[in-house]
């Protein structure tokens, strides 16, 4: 059945109209001048969509003291002083206080001390009234003049000659099939939640940490394209609020409030093994061992004891949260919890893979120029990898330089817009829209189920399954070893290889379910292989192996990169060196 | 917090292009049932509880519930949006009720609709 066609051409072509994609799409009009032409493909609508959908109350990456120096070499002792691109953050770090300044300027409610300075929450964090924070961002895609597509759902990029010469989807309303060519391709789509099996079962499978609509497209259509990939071996953990999942950087930096287990002890500052490795302020992988370690001890609940905070903050919280998640306010008020009163319960959630917040995942990328060892293809956001803890405001910054890339690299290469072959594209076409083929194939059961055919949700619960008992889920306290990594390959190779050609979709709701599972199958392959290469426990709590429990600097004090080989489906391992650029030691803060 | 429509209040959002709640919905899970004309959520697991459909209804009829596995019924938190704040009021299962006004949008205070 032939589809209706909507063709697109752009110099800077971006996927993913958020917090990354929108400032880039600003900058891009800022140094690549009035006659630039740029598009933004954006999966949902994009005043709205995206991990600040919920909106936030804090901006994690800002100068309050020192200098950028002081905070990359912050964000360094953060991840246990494991190698990160510190080029990278030191460009983001230095021009982030000028983005939030003009961010301000848009509308952005940050909050401020008597003297009118912006209100710090710890050394490198402002407060901000952030329920508007998507639309505020989206709005400098808007002032840009980006044409925005909504509700299209980007699967593949497409390379020519080992250059990405534009990228295919679907339309999730219309049903169109969209084939668009950017001069420069930025690849900006979040990172992955949904990839082990959620803490809430049922009509709360979706009530996690992350934003669950990001399903790992960045990761899977980077690494389809040929880029070298990075970071897959380490995987954020987020210790959060118990059944909610809310951060909790509102009370361990807002107000003080120290992680207390059973017996009320403060364990990051009275327990020896957990003070010597920089107790309360701690770096974040070390936060979450120590969470653990006390729960599988049997000294667990655990809590946030906000009674011990700064008690004037303490009776705002409600208030701040609603700026980031109401729901658990609401969880509160009908668990009868009062949070000035009392601690607040805490949990671990399971792992995201992610690359701007305290994790490593996403395409490696040259220099400081976002571009990945695609030509012409750039990441940003939680896409790239290897510069972690950027945040929000960091991602805006990053989102900036990108679109600096983009246009300086129009500027100097000019580069043409590449043909595109045909029967490339029928190929693409009868993949994307397969799913919805099977199923009008497919003969039923009376429950209406297919016979021949998977839905979307039953593949994705096989590969949270999979993913939980094999690869280091919370159930498993987040461990792993060579013999359960294999399983967990094997499994997970099974489905990719030999299942997806039962994956069904009645619709086109369910059509954008199927990619979600395809691209989070894709990354699966990627975390699973990179922990197993990386035979060490650099970031304990977030991966510990029981069969390398230490750090192996000899071999592994490195980013370890891998390229996708698609005829054999496998990944190639190979190592960048780490370089520092901020003396001293890695693991301590500078002030 | 899944969104659980009232059938009264909602009215598919007739003179709009496009019903509020669907245009927005990040999840793409905000539908209008054919038979009714009204707004439904097709996956409540599926919801991420970023209230944005709740806050853009235009009639008040989305209803954010928490999870019945969670907590229990029948406590309430209700946003009404104005130009530059938030309006939250929060009753609990005992019907005590707390309001919370937050800023949206930086300007001048004077004009804000408190």
């Amino acid at each position: 059945m032939a589809r209706e066609r909507v063709y697109i051409d752009a110099d800077v072509l971006i996927i993913g109209g958020g917090t990354a994609g929108c400032l880039a799409a600003w900058e891009a009009r800022q140094s690549g001048g009035e006659n630039l032409k740029i598009v933004i493909l954006e999966k949902a609508f994009i005043r709205n969509s995206g991990a600040l959908s919920a909106g936030m109350n804090a901006l994690n990456m800002y100068v309050n003291q020192g200098k950028p120096e002081d905070l990359v070499a912050y964000i360094r002792y953060d991840v246990c002083g494991a190698p990160v691109r510190e080029d990278i953050l030191l460009g983001v770090a230095g021009l982030v206080n000028e983005t939030v300044a003009m961010m301000e300027k848009e509308g952005l409610p940050i909050k401020k001390k008597a003297d009118g300075s912006y209100l710090n929450r710890g050394k490198w964090n402002i407060e901000i009234n952030g329920s508007l924070l998507k639309p505020i961002t989206a709005n400098m895609a808007m002032k840009a003049r980006a044409k925005v597509y909504n509700r299209v759902y980007v699967t593949d990029l497409i390379t020519v000659d080992g250059m990405v010469a534009g990228c295919v989807g679907f339309g999730v309303r219309d049903g169109k099939y969209y084939v668009a060519r950017g001069k420069t391709v930025l690849v900006c789509a979040g990172g992955a939640a949904g990839l082990w099996r959620p803490r809430g079962q049922g009509d709360a499978h979706h009530r996690i940490w992350y934003y669950p609509f990001n399903t790992g497209g960045s990761y899977a259509m980077c690494k389809r394209a040929g880029a070298k990939m990075v970071g897959f071996d380490s995987r954020f953990v987020p210790v959060r609020t118990k059944d909610t999942y809310a951060a909790t950087g509102t009370m361990s930096i807002g107000m003080w409030a120290p992680m207390i287990n059973a017996e009320g002890e403060a364990f990051m500052r009275e327990r020896e093994e957990y003070v010597k490795l920089g107790g309360h302020t701690a770096p974040t992988p070390i936060r979450v061992l120590a969470y653990c370690r006390e729960m599988q001890n049997n000294r667990g609940p655990c809590y946030m004891d906000t009674t011990k905070g700064d008690p004037q903050r303490v009776d705002g919280l409600k208030a701040q949260y609603l700026d980031i998640s109401p729901i658990l306010v609401l969880y509160w008020g009908c668990n009868d919890i009062n949070p000035s009163r009392e601690p607040v319960e805490i949990d671990a959630g399971n792992p995201s893979i992610i690359g701007a917040h305290a994790a490593f995942a996403g395409a490696w990328t040259l220099g400081t120029s976002r571009m990945t060892t695609v030509e012409r293809l750039f990441v940003s956001g939680d896409a790239l990898g290897a510069a972690p803890s950027r945040f929000i405001s960091g991602s805006w910054s990053c989102g900036r330089l990108a679109g600096r890339g983009m246009a300086g690299h129009i500027k100097e290469k000019r580069p043409e817009l590449l043909e595109l072959d045909p029967a490339v594209l029928s190929d693409l076409e009868r993949n994307i829209f397969a799913p919805l083929e099977r199923y009008e194939k497919c003969s039923f059961f009376t429950s209406g189920d297919p016979v021949e055919g998977v839905f979307p949700n039953q593949m994705e619960w096989r590969m949270q399954h999979i993913m939980e008992e094999y690869c280091g889920g919370r159930s498993r306290w987040f461990y792993v070893n060579e013999t359960n990594l294999g399983i967990a390959r094997k499994l997970i190779n099974r489905m990719r290889r030999e299942q997806l050609q039962y994956l069904v979709a009645k619709d086109m709701h369910q059509l954008q379910l199927a990619w979600d599972v395809i691209n989070r199958l894709d990354v699966c392959q990627l975390v699973i292989d990179h922990i197993d290469h990386r035979k060490e426990t650099r970031y304990p709590g977030y991966v510990n192996r029981s069969d390398y429990p230490e750090a192996d600097d000899a071999n592994f004090d490195c980013f370890v990169t891998s390229l996708w080989d698609a005829k054999k489906d496998e990944l190639t391992f190979g190592k960048e060196p780490y370089e520092q650029i901020i003396p001293g030691d890695r693991k301590a803060q500078t002030i | 917090m899944p969104p659980y429509v009232i059938p009264d209040q909602c009215d598919g959002c007739q003179g709009e292009r496009e019903p509020l709640c669907e245009l927005v919905c990040p999840g793409n899970l905000m539908v209008i049932e054919e038979p009714t004309g009204k707004a439904v959520c097709r996956d409540v697991g599926d919801c991420w509880d970023c209230m944005t459909c709740t806050k853009y209804c235009p009639r008040q009829a989305i209803q954010t519930r928490i999870q019945y596995q969670l907590a229990f019924v029948p406590g309430k938190l209700v946003p009404v949006v104005g130009p530059h704040s938030v309006t939250w009021t929060l009753i609990d299962c005992h019907g005590h009720v707390e309001r919370f006004i937050m800023r949206m949008l930086a300007g001048d205070e004077e004009e804000e609709d408190l």
